[in-house]
């Protein structure tokens, strides 16, 4: 490795990096995760009871108190909205995660990019990491307990990792635009969180998409999150299969958003010993 | 020369460094002048640069060991930044061939949550290691950082020195072709810093080392060459005793320089032509129990302070013959003189000085109060007077010493200082025969001898 080449930003160059420090990563990623509980008395089995209390909360607050109904069709019980609006958090949890460490990823590290020469592009892909852990773990969750409900799962969800997919792609896109943007700019931080909120209640994850006025669906469907979360939805609970054509696109553009970003990403870390 | 030859290749390399007085004005640098230029106006710019590095150029062969020396801000650490790729330059460029390990300050990019283990095998893994190559060394690294549980524990709990102790041995167990090391080794105690001085030593014989430090004496020590840096740029190099003399050289004069409490104005200075005689030149053979005290110049502008009824003009060391010196070496008979002018007429003048080391403590020191106590010497205004001390230069520790000189009117219990001066002359001992004490004093006779007991 010469530490005086230019960094490249090619799109191959975004995978050969992963694989080169597959190492580093899988290591930071465990550390990430083991970091976040440390000190606590209970440790993981804090990643297992978050997610198990807020689907105790959604199943209350949706189900008891606003007695709302996703309009599947059939009769529909009291846990089955919790549980495909669990479906959607699960999925908008994993980008939000990501992209809100991202303005802080770089400077936080202010050691890896003074001190010694550091693959600085792999701590997107640890953010991943640690963010994909807790997205198993909640969907290890919505499984038992759809299986503990219905003593069945549909056979569908095996398509689920392909609806993730263009997630990851497209959240590691922004994670290597915010991260290098936040350096120089620190005020990203603060707009991020306030943008993630929006978006939630944005991308149709406390209600059905069918559910919305004609006009406003179309409009909606412009955010991509829509069409993720509803294929999940689909594969994960629905038992439906997924929308091909559309994933096929998704899988692109997301591959696209990622290049952009991590050939952004390349161009300006070379500014950032300057500014941290 | 073959290019395999070179370890390090820096080429004209600069480092610019903007400076903005508020964040806003960067984002407004980064905005306005492409406005500006779209409507054909001179693009105004919103900061001013800071030129840390300025056109460096040279060359270090696999094997050599470089020292770069240079006060605080000159520019070194940049240097080493850019050697090391953390840094980018602004113009030129840096080749390195093999493999770089370097010791930036503290710390070396450990992160403080994680414990010593788990940062060695990231370190390891950022530079080039795989994990059984860590696994294979990791007792070794433990072994040679020798901080014993606490390389289970999170490095925020560490001690700087546990710190260093780490990141050296990181570096010196991850076969690195060229190791930078900036100021490091200063925080380890004694014993470790020996250890590394031994693997460096070890190290120099096959790897390249660039080494930045303040202490000119473990450079003379280590390098093969010594690069000066100063504002951004080489003011000299070549061999470490050459440059480092003219380096410290340099920084007396400096300090010496910024003297800032009251100062007596200077009429006019001492002629001080005379050539300098070098006092070593007669010791040459006696080489390794010589004690070298290194000289400077007569400052005029020291600290001082007084009454101004009489001002010292020059305080220098003379040799046996009376000609001034600029090397004493410690054990020597050496005359202390003192010239000083009178403003105002002096019925009793006494001339006194006295030699501290460089925690200020006084080593010794005397006055002519005594000499001439019951028929002092009456000196009218526009007289000069001149006192001389002859006396052995006692054998002194390494380190900084400097000559307090004072004149004063009166006796010794109650007089008017008419003025002292701080620090007047500065000199530097270096290796040094006294085995231990403030000061060593030349022995005249040592002797070992075996009794055997009468049968």
């Amino acid at each position: 490795m010469n530490p005086h080449k230019d960094h490249p930003a090619t799109p191959i160059a975004m995978f050969t990096s992963l694989w080169r420090n597959r190492q580093l990563v899988w290591q930071m990623a465990r550390r990430d995760i083991s970091s976040r509980y440390r000190g606590s008395v209970i440790g993981l089995a804090w990643s297992f009871i978050n997610p198990i209390l807020m689907l105790l909360v959604y199943t209350f607050v949706f189900s008891v108190i606003f007695k709302a109904r996703w309009n599947t069709g059939g009769n529909e019980s009291k846990t089955d909205f919790a549980i495909i609006l669990f479906a959607g958090m699960i999925v908008f949890n994993l980008f939000a995660e990501i992209v809100n460490r991202a303005p802080s990823l770089i400077t936080s590290n202010a050691n890896y990019v003074k001190k010694v020469v550091f693959p600085l592009e792999i701590l997107p892909w640890v953010a991943l990491g640690s963010a994909l852990f807790h997205t198993a773990i909640s969907l290890f969750v919505l499984l038992f307990v759809q299986f503990i409900l219905h003593l069945s799962l549909p056979w569908t969800g095996i398509f689920f990792p392909l609806a993730l997919l263009p997630l990851i792609f497209a959240s590691m896109g922004f994670a290597w635009f915010l991260s290098a943007l936040g350096v120089f700019v620190r005020d990203i931080g603060q707009v991020t969180g306030i943008f993630i909120t929006i978006l939630m209640f944005m991308s149709a994850v406390f209600y059905p998409i069918s559910a919305l006025p004609e006009q406003y669906q179309s409009l909606l469907r412009l955010n991509p999150l829509v069409l993720i979360i509803t294929e999940s939805r689909k594969s994960l609970v629905l038992g439906e299969l997924p929308d091909w054509i559309s994933m096929v696109i998704a899988l692109l553009a997301s591959l696209a958003i990622a290049f952009a970003g991590f050939w952004w990403f390349q161009k300006v870390r070379k500014g950032f010993a300057d500014v941290i | 020369m073959s290019s395999s030859d070179i370890a390090i290749k820096v080429e004209h390399l600069s480092k610019v460094y903007l400076m903005y007085e508020r964040p806003a004005d960067r984002l407004r640098q980064f905005i306005y002048p492409r406005l500006q230029r779209l409507i054909s106006k001179q693009p105004k710019t919103y900061f001013h640069e800071f030129w840390a590095l300025r056109d460096v150029s040279f060359e270090v062969k696999r094997g050599e060991t470089i020292g770069i020396i240079g006060r605080n801000g000159s520019g070194k650490s940049t240097l080493l930044q850019l050697i090391c790729g953390t840094l980018t330059p602004a113009g030129g460029s840096v080749q390195t061939n093999g493999r770089v390990a370097a010791l930036l300050e503290l710390g070396s990019g450990f992160n403080p949550e994680f414990t010593g283990r788990e940062n060695v095998y990231m370190n390891g893994a950022v530079l080039g290691l795989s994990t059984e190559e860590i696994d294979a060394r990791f007792d070794e690294i433990a072994a040679f950082a020798d901080i014993g549980e606490f390389i289970e524990q999170p490095i925020k709990t560490y001690s700087s020195g546990m710190i260093v102790r780490l990141a050296f041995a990181v570096i010196a167990h991850v076969d690195a072709d060229i190791l930078v090391i900036d100021e490091a080794l200063a925080v380890g105690d004694a014993f470790f810093t020996q250890k590394c001085m031994r693997f460096l030593r070890a190290f120099m014989k096959t790897g390249t080392i660039l080494f930045v430090s303040h202490d000119t004496g473990s450079v003379k020590n280590l390098c093969n060459r010594v690069i000066w840096l100063e504002k951004g740029q080489i003011l000299r190099e070549g061999s470490p005793k050459e440059v480092c003399e003219l380096y410290l050289q340099a920084f007396y004069e400096a300090q010496q320089g910024k003297g800032t409490s009251t100062k007596l104005k200077i009429l006019k200075a001492h002629n001080n032509s005379r050539p300098l005689k070098d006092q070593r030149l007669d010791f040459i053979n006696a080489s390794n129990l010589r004690n070298d005290l290194q000289i400077f110049k007569f400052d005029p502008d020291a600290v001082s302070f007084g009454k101004g009824g009489a001002q010292i003009n020059n305080v220098e060391l003379l040799d046996q013959n009376g000609s001034p010196l600029s090397w004493v070496v410690g054990g020597e008979q050496v005359t202390l003189r003192i010239i000083a002018k009178a403003h105002e007429a002096l019925d009793a003048p006494i001339i006194g000085f006295y030699i501290t080391d460089r925690l200020g403590q006084t080593l010794f020191g005397d006055n002519t109060y005594l000499s001439y106590m019951d028929n002092p010497l009456f000196c009218e205004p526009g007289n000069e007077i001149e006192a001389t001390f002859s006396f052995f230069m006692p054998i002194l520790l390494p380190g900084d010493y400097s000559i307090t000189a004072s004149i004063a009117n009166g006796t010794q219990a109650v007089h008017v200082q008419h003025h002292w001066m701080h620090d007047a002359v500065v000199f530097k001992s270096e290796s040094s025969s006294a085995s231990t004490g403030l000061i060593g004093i030349p022995m005249q006779h040592i002797e070992l001898e075996i009794n055997h007991p009468s049968t």
